[in-house]
């Protein structure tokens, strides 16, 4: 135990050891960080480690905290323990806190808080430069302040503290202006975060060098805090209860600086505190950085949810020991209470332990220097720089080298603006209580971040106006007192107010008295930025392009569509090609051809290797993401907007097909009634041209078509003749006929028999058409054919005057469908007309068979003499059979069978041309065969004609004298059955069909005939008859019949064989006409 | 996409905050807020000394609960409040 009156002061480290082991550190530092890079490259990434992660959330604890805390502790008790329950706190709601912005930051290619913010808002670039400009302002000196500790520290280690007295200020104070040691500190710094944190553009890259070096740091710092901990408490002392015990003995006075509530720490102070820590631990730009764009793995939250406190307890645990320690030690001595870590090692003869204090206070500093300088650089270029270089239009050349030069050059810029505030304020008030400063002015973004994260509603001018009035209000309440506690502005503006106004005194705002400044602070920046946010964003309405950024942020782990982009086209849209050269403007050919190769290995590529009219505006959501990645949110939609507008091209929206319905999950059922109404005005019994009229009208009332044309194939002059059209006509496209080739899209669509589809007529490749469609002002078309078992029979065609790009994939289906519904209206159009041309002729054929019918013999007498039965069946509704009886006198009869050949209506005209002119004649021609040749002379030349031949029998029997005379023109001889002699004849004479020549000499032949007999005469009807062994009925079965059956009437004995016909071929119906003839002689 | 997280999870989170947040600040606190020393150390001092690690328990016990519970766990919930 060492009397602290009798400590001697001691400087046994040389200013050299201490430089070389500084150097040394560094060097570590930069091998951690080249090896971790080195890992990366070989694809094992250090940052999967959930280690680091927790480990590297500790560049939380700067200088500020390695040195301040105790200092703090010294001179005001327990008011340096908020800014580590703060984060304590808050570690609770990380997993829905944190994770949400993670994922968010991960999907949008998020990499920074002014690139959070301002993606969050609309893409704002006012939002993102006024969040970079606040926070240069308010961490910059921050970065003074760890410069400044790193060279007092220094001058402590290698300068021996004269006197126990001797203010440290002092030193800082002697120096000259000139370069000193903490500018090479600072250059090191900045050599460091431009070779690990600016390696290349892309910032939503991870930096494994820089971040693997911050948390290798922290464990430098936590284990020199801990070493100089134990060996206070522990070896100065005997452990904490003797450091309170003592402590309480020797300065009973102080007993306050334990205990809360007091003058010191007021418990409005102690929550302001909490509540700064918990905003800042979450929205310093460092500590996004570290928490959000470098994690790997949302996972690891989880460890760093318990790890993060642990070691903010472990590096707050000595924390009152060493600080009551050291004031017992120095007599209550508060003036080097700051560095009580470094001088009571180094006054109690343990250097070494001193210089790995010193290298705790190092690895503290240098790697929120490191963070910050990445961080702030990277929001200067993506949101102050950038913004001015799209302005000012230099899209020219290769920007990636340039960019990435500049963001190295803003880390040096970022780190030497820290030093030349720690050269030129660095005693002052301001500087010294920056830490705190910075903490209540990125508590300015809270709202903006948290209410952006769960409330939908919130829009940028909100935002903007929140974080504006708040950091108003801060830099009044805040930095206008300590500006003149620095001695920078008269005191008379605290104590009076600006112009004497004593309500808008700084620290007494409104004439709010009695608290201290943060919490006067934080209260009327937090109440005019929550104010102004929750009442704008309450009152104004979000644009659409806010809206869905809004949805992405608020509705992060909400599935979501890809629909929404299918309502946006591009009109005149850049190729994949030339959206990857703009990428490669701005990230360098070789990251743009990875990122496009990526994403194109995902997309459907059309035939031509395109990508399809609605991929496009994704290519462009992928490029604008990519772009955000390297450059930030706000400067890629300005660069894809600039671009675009270059080119003329615009977003459109999308001519919502499907009315107000949502394509997404209705449109199917739009689709369907629209379908439905269609196949109803199908099976509907209009007429095929109002159908397809009625059609028309449905499409083009449905989808607000100018003009809707059918046209039908004109096979003889393979035309497209116009059948319906609906809309404004025009002259070319409502009017003309069609030719078919491929030089017109109607022409394409059928012959390839496939939809073609011209959602923007400003880009057609067929010069023939776009004549007319310019014209025309048609701005987009679609044909499809209208198929019928395969084939293209015609083609739907619908033309738009106003929208464009409305043909989508889910439209294109349904115009098809329609045209087969068109396709099927066809074939039923063609089924009917079948149908109806042979209802007619059905019709016709009846009227022809009633006539024939009536042709022939109505009813054949039974004469006393004669008994005559005759049947005559057609095949079909007519035939060329003829029968007929002719009574001269009481004396004689004719008797005449006729076969025209065929059996249709050509065969039965000729047959009743044949009656006609036979019952013509019958008074003035008197012998059979007479009637025959003059029959064949009236035939020939009609015979000729029409292919047709006829045969005919033709018989007179004389009543008086028996006597049957007979002519036959090539007919079926009849039979005559014998009944006296009980024998089978069959009546034959010479003569050729009719029709063969013109004179033929027929045979006549007389026969007598005896009461009893039978003759039959038929045609070939039913000897021809075929069963199904393809065997005839035969003249042989006709004259057993004749026999079997000579007792039965005629009539009789012609049903009789009609009936055994039937038997015969098991069918009702014959194949050919059949007529029956028989006459029995009576007496 | 990460499906999202049960509800219940997000619940118990906030009212460990709530919590927290109660317990460290007036008037919870003004009842530790005296000299009194608890085994020779100031009782408020003594109440962070073990409450701090407490609480960082409790986060590290929930943590530990929910990746062991797959019912509750973030992979697997769905979150109700989004129908």
């Amino acid at each position: 135990m060492i009397p602290a009156k009798t400590i001697l002061f001691m400087s046994i480290i040389s200013p050299k050891t201490v430089l070389l082991l500084s150097l040394a550190y560094f060097a570590l530092l930069f091998l951690i960080a080249y090896y971790a890079e080195k890992c990366r490259k070989k694809g094992n990434c250090l940052l999967k480690n959930s280690h680091i992660y927790s480990l590297s959330l500790a560049v939380y604890c700067t200088s500020w905290t390695f040195y301040g805390s105790v200092g703090k502790a010294a001179t005001s008790g327990l008011e340096f323990l908020p800014i580590y329950l703060g984060p304590t706190l808050i570690a609770f709601a990380w997993w829905f806190l944190l994770r949400k912005m993670l994922i968010i930051s991960k999907q949008q290619n998020i990499t920074s808080l002014a690139d959070f913010l301002s993606s969050r808002y609309d893409r704002s670039t006012v939002l993102g430069a006024i969040v970079t400009l606040f926070a240069v302002f308010g961490i910059t000196p921050y970065i003074a302040l760890q410069l400044k500790a790193i060279a007092q520290t220094l001058k402590i280690l290698s300068m021996p503290l004269t006197t126990p007295g001797a203010g440290l200020y002092d030193y800082t104070s002697k120096l000259p202006w000139s370069i000193d040691i903490a500018f090479f500190v600072a250059l090191l710094l900045a050599l460091f975060g431009m070779l690990f944190g600016a390696r290349s553009l892309d910032s939503s890259e991870k930096h494994e060098g820089l971040v693997v070096a911050v948390a290798f740091e922290s464990i430098v710092k936590l284990i020199a805090f801990l070493a100089v901990g134990i060996f206070v408490t522990y070896g100065l002392f005997d452990g904490f209860i003797d450091v309170f015990q003592r402590f309480a003995e020797q300065f009973p006075e102080r007993r306050d600086m334990l205990l809360l509530g007091t003058q010191q720490t007021p418990y409005t102070k102690w929550f302001t505190l909490i509540v700064l820590s918990m905003m800042a631990v979450m929205f310093l730009p460092r500590q996004f950085h570290i928490m959000v764009t470098e994690n790997t793995d949302e996972q690891h939250i989880k460890s760093a949810m318990w790890k993060f406190p642990a070691y903010l307890f472990l590096m707050n645990l000595f924390v009152l020991p060493i600080a009551l320690g050291g004031l017992i030690i120095n007599g209550g001595d508060t003036s080097q209470a700051d560095y009580f870590v470094l001088t009571l090692p180094l006054a109690s003869g343990h250097p070494w332990l001193a210089l790995l204090v010193f290298i705790g206070g190092l690895s503290a500093s240098a790697g929120m220097v490191m963070v910050s300088s990445v961080t702030i650089a990277t929001m200067v270029l993506n949101h102050l720089i950038m913004p001015i270089i799209l302005r000012m239009n230099i899209l020219s050349q290769n920007l990636s080298k340039i960019l990435i030069n500049i963001k190295r050059l803003g880390i040096l810029a970022v780190i030497f603006i820290g030093y030349f505030y720690f050269k030129v304020i660095g005693d002052s008030y301001a500087l010294v209580n920056m830490g705190l400063i910075s903490f209540a002015a990125v508590t300015q973004f809270a709202p903006a971040i948290i209410g952006g994260l769960f409330w939908k509603r919130a829009n940028s001018k909100a935002a903007i106006t929140a974080i504006t009035l708040g950091f108003t209000l801060w830099f009044y309440t805040l930095l206008i007192p300590s500006f003149v506690r620095s001695g920078w502005i008269s005191a008379d503006i605290l104590q009076n107010g600006p112009y004497g106004i004593g309500l808008l005194k700084p620290l007494e705002l409104f004439g709010l008295r009695g608290f201290d400044i943060y919490t006067h602070s934080l209260f009327w920046s937090m109440l005019f930025n929550l104010a102004a946010y929750l009442a704008i964003s309450f009152f104004s309405k979000q644009t659409s392009s806010e809206e869905v950024q809004a949805k992405k942020f608020v509705d992060v782990f909400v599935e979501q569509s890809q629909q929404p982009n299918k309502l946006k086209r591009i009109s005149k849209a850049p190729t994949v090609m030339e959206f990857v050269e703009l990428m490669s403007k701005f990230i360098g050919a070789k990251p743009a051809q990875t990122a496009i190769t990526e994403y194109l290995s995902h997309q459907e590529i059309d035939s031509r290797g395109n990508l399809s009219d609605h991929e496009i505006p994704n290519l462009k959501s992928f490029t604008e993401k990519t772009l955000a990645g390297h450059v930030g949110a706000a400067p890629a939609r300005i660069i894809l907007e600039n671009y675009l507008e270059a080119r003329g091209s615009e977003m459109e929206d999308v001519f919502d097909i499907f009315g107000t319905v949502t394509i997404s999950h209705a449109s199917s059922r739009e689709q369907l009634s629209v379908l439905y109404e269609a196949a109803q005005i199908v099976s509907s019994e209009q007429n095929f041209q109002k159908t397809l009229d009625s059609i028309l009208e449905l499409l083009a009332q449905q989808f607000k078509f100018d003009l809707c044309v059918i046209r039908f194939l004109e096979p003889e002059s393979m035309t497209l003749i116009v059948k319906s059209l609906v809309g404004v006509s025009s002259e070319h496209f409502g009017q003309f006929e069609r030719n078919l080739n491929m030089e017109t899209y109607i022409g394409q669509a059928f012959l390839s028999n496939a939809t073609t589809v011209v959602n923007d007529t400003d880009a057609t490749d067929k010069p023939a058409s776009a004549e007319h469609i310019k014209r025309d002002g048609i701005t987009c078309l679609a044909h499809t054919p209208i198929v019928f078992e395969g084939e293209p029979i015609g083609i739907l065609s619908a033309f738009s005057k106003s929208a464009k790009g409305i043909f989508t994939q889910e439209f294109i289906a349904l115009f098809e469908n329609l045209a087969g519904q068109i396709g099927i209206a066809w074939r039923n159009d063609q089924q009917l007309q079948k149908l109806l041309v042979g209802r007619e002729q059905e019709k016709e054929m009846q009227i022809a068979k009633d006539i024939q019918k009536g042709l022939l013999p109505a009813n054949l007498p039974k004469t006393e003499n004669v008994e005559i039965a005759g049947l005559c069946v057609p095949a079909h509704q007519v035939g060329g059979d003829y029968y007929d009886f002719i009574e001269h006198n009481s004396s004689s009869c004719d008797l005449i069978i006729a076969d025209v050949s065929g059996h249709n209506i050509g065969s039965a005209l000729i047959m009743a041309e044949a009656r006609t002119f036979i019952h013509a004649r019958i008074d003035s021609v008197k012998q059979p065969t007479e009637m025959l040749q003059e029959l064949n002379h009236f035939f020939l030349k009609d015979l000729d004609r029409s292919d047709l031949f006829v045969t005919m029998f033709y018989l007179q029997y004389n009543y008086i004298t028996h006597q049957l005379t007979y002519g036959n023109a090539g007919h079926n001889t009849p039979l005559l059955w014998r009944k006296r002699d009980q024998k089978l004849e069959t009546l034959d004479a010479e003569g050729l069909i009719f029709g063969i020549k013109d004179k033929i000499a027929f045979e006549q032949k007389i026969i007598d005939l005896e009461a009893g007999d039978l003759l039959l005469l038929y045609t070939d009807g039913i000897i021809e008859a075929e069963n199904k062994e393809k065997q005839f009925f035969g003249i042989e079965r006709l004259g057993k019949l004749l026999e079997e059956c000579d007792d039965l009437s005629c009539q009789e004995l012609v049903d009789r064989i009609m009936i055994q016909g039937r038997i015969f071929t098991g069918m009702r119906h014959f194949n050919d006409d059949i007529t029956l003839v028989a006459m029995k002689i009576l007496k | 996409m990460k499906k999202p997280q049960s509800n219940s999870i997000r619940e118990a989170w906030i009212l460990c905050l709530i919590l927290g947040l109660i317990m460290i600040n007036f008037p919870f606190i003004h009842i530790f807020n005296t000299p009194v020393t608890i085994l020779g150390i100031p009782i408020l001092i003594f109440y962070f000394l073990v409450g701090w690690p407490l609480s960082i328990a409790v986060i590290w016990f929930f943590v530990r609960y929910f990746e062991n519970d797959p019912k509750n766990n973030s992979e697997s919930g769905g979150d109700k409040s989004i129908p």
